[in-house]
């Protein structure tokens, strides 16, 4: 048998309503009209009670018991609802190059266009205390990617334990990398060749915090040096695929959060990264990568300002060259340089639009090969400045359309400009 | 000795005492946390077409006022009256948040305590945010291009959050609970 029971809270009220008026005890009753008000006066407040009750959640509004001898508090991980969280990101970018380098010869990139990115967040709250959280990445319409799955195991108020497949909590964009969160269409050339941005590896370690500090600890399989080059550190990501993990790397971050809306912090990431290969002498290498960076992040009254240093330095250079055939100017830095400041205004602040509209502009310089090992020189390609001046407009918070010019040039002359479009989305 | 710092962070993690975490306060215990020691009666309101109206137009163009049935609970010392609580349900994400709105008898915000919050906690507004709260009134100020700044990696909550504080002075507003019955 179907019952076409209503749905709506205020269909209920109805309902329940019209039914305590035709109720027979009710048509019936001698009662004197003060008498079937209250009674009415009952009846309403009951049914708000239970619409209140359906809105909020039966956990809200039942009073604390224990629950299998636990103490009230401790009982209460066992009542919290669970469930699946699902949420995603993504951008749309179009990159237009122009036909001459800084030199004036024929720049060569071409043009593209490509559904960069698309996410699908999925998490799972097993209790107050534990939760899963993951992205699953597909990356130029094309290739899929974890690009996290951890567990977290919330001890205490301050602190909890993290393990899985971890971002490395270094920088401003490698743990906030959503297209929402940062101005540019393209993310900096620090947080993507010394910060190999987005980088994730297997790991564990703590998180914690209070409302004026914020920390993490992790240690994670390190970066692989076979990946290095003169260009920098990005090559080097394992990305949690069958990693190599005979070296371990710690990284590590703090960062200052009791002024609302601002961020104030540093982080630094130290592993050897020649995963146990040897020079050719038999020598076992070491590699060792230091990554380092601090940061600041202020948004305020429409303003949106950022700032970010980073270096790096890693030692036995020249063996791992010769394990990567790296020759001449190809070689990798052993110490790298890069900063960059942005700042950004939403000029439709005072007009009592529900839209942003940012004009921006960040300029930011990166040395890859700033220093070299002996023998081996310097591309200078890799000394570069890059100026962007654009613009990005958010219909609302979740969604971004972002258009900007970049300047570019290095040392060598041959930096290329370039115009870009991004489309950017976060639910 | 490459392994040293992982067997340290496991004998860390290992070795650490269970205590007690952020978890789902209930109404009681939300109200006995605003209201210690006061007498707290609830009370509903049904509003018309047009206080619904008013409500919306109060809480501005970004903010949804959907029921027409708003309980409250009003808060009582010696004859004093404390402040208003109202719970206030919304989406984060695609989770729910529960704040306990208090809104004193000038019209100010008197407290505000987040009961449920259902995504994970990195996207949980500090008790320092919440504060930036106090003592505002529906004014243009109190929104997210006004005096309030945006949580950077938690727009959501902060947009969230800020939309649900509107929406309850709005209501309040418009139900005025504490107002003198005509005679």
């Amino acid at each position: 048998m179907n019952l076409d029971l209503p749905r709506s809270p205020s269909a209920i009220l109805l309902t329940l309503l019209a039914a305590a008026a035709l109720s027979p005890e009710v048509a019936t009753t001698q009662a004197t009209d003060s008498a079937r008000i209250a009674q009415l006066e009952r009846q309403m407040e009951a049914v708000s009670r239970e619409l209140e009750r359906m809105r909020l959640g039966q956990e809200v509004i039942v009073a604390d018991s224990s629950v299998q001898g636990l103490g009230p508090a401790a009982s209460r991980v066992y009542r919290a609802e669970q469930g699946v969280s699902l949420a995603g990101y993504g951008e749309v970018l179009y990159e237009n190059y122009a036909a001459q380098a800084e030199d004036g010869v024929t720049s060569g990139p071409v043009d593209r266009f490509d559904a960069l990115r698309a996410i699908l967040y999925v998490g799972y709250k097993f209790n107050d205390r534990l939760l899963f959280n993951s992205e699953i990445e597909v990356e130029h319409a094309d290739e899929i990617f974890l690009e996290f799955a951890y567990i977290d195991y919330q001890v205490a108020d301050a602190w909890g334990i993290r393990a899985g497949l971890l971002l490395a909590p270094l920088g401003l964009v490698n743990e906030l990398h959503e297209p929402t969160v940062w101005l540019g269409s393209e993310r900096s050339l620090t947080e993507s060749r010394i910060i190999p941005t987005t980088w994730r590896e297997n790991g564990i370690g703590v998180f914690g915090g209070t409302d004026a500090v914020s920390w993490r600890v992790y240690v994670m399989n390190s970066l692989d040096a076979a990946g290095f080059n003169g260009a920098g550190l990005r090559g080097g990501r394992q990305k949690g695929s069958r990693a190599l993990a005979e070296d371990l790397g710690v990284a590590a971050r703090f960062d200052y959060v009791g002024t609302p809306g601002l961020i104030v912090g540093a982080s630094a990431y130290a592993g050897e990264t020649a995963h146990g290969r040897t020079d050719t002498s038999g020598q076992e290498i070491g590699g060792r990568t230091v990554i380092w960076e601090g940061h600041f992040d202020y948004k305020w009254r429409g303003w949106d300002l950022r700032a970010l240093v980073a270096g790096a330095t890693v030692q036995d250079v020249a063996e791992l060259n010769q394990l990567n055939s790296l020759t001449g100017a190809a070689g990798i830095g052993s110490e790298m340089l890069g900063w960059y400041g942005q700042v950004g205004y939403d000029v439709l602040r005072a007009s009592g639009s529900t839209h942003q509209l940012l004009p921006y502009v960040r300029h930011e310089r990166i040395d890859t090969q700033r220093e070299t090992a002996t023998g081996f020189a310097a591309n200078p390609a890799n000394d570069a400045r890059a100026t962007l001046l654009g613009f990005a407009w958010k219909p609302v918070p979740q969604v971004v359309a972002k258009i900007d010019y970049q300047l570019h040039s290095n040392a060598a002359n041959t930096g290329v400009d370039q115009f870009n479009f991004q489309l950017g989305w976060l639910f | 000795m490459r392994r040293a710092p992982l067997v340290l962070l496991l004998m860390v993690t290992v070795a650490a005492p269970a205590t007690a975490v952020s978890q789902t306060l209930t109404q009681d215990e939300a109200l006995a946390l605003a209201f210690p020691g006061a007498q707290v009666e609830r009370a509903t309101a049904y509003l018309g077409d047009a206080e619904l109206e008013r409500a919306r137009s109060l809480a501005g163009d970004d903010v949804s006022i959907e029921s027409t049935v708003v309980s409250y609970y009003v808060a009582r010392r010696a004859g004093e009256t404390l402040g208003v609580a109202y719970f206030d349900v919304h989406r984060v994400r695609t989770l729910p948040e529960v704040l306990m709105v208090v809104v004193g008898p000038d019209r100010e915000i008197r407290r505000l305590e987040t009961i449920v919050f259902r995504e994970p906690p990195e996207y949980r507004a500090p008790d320092g945010w919440l504060r930036l709260f106090q003592s505002r009134t529906l004014t243009p100020g109190l929104s997210l291009k006004g005096d309030i700044p945006n949580m950077t990696g938690a727009t959501l909550t902060s947009g969230a959050v800020t939309q649900a504080v509107r929406r309850v002075l709005a209501l309040h507003e418009v139900i005025d609970p504490l107002k003198t019955p005509e005679s």
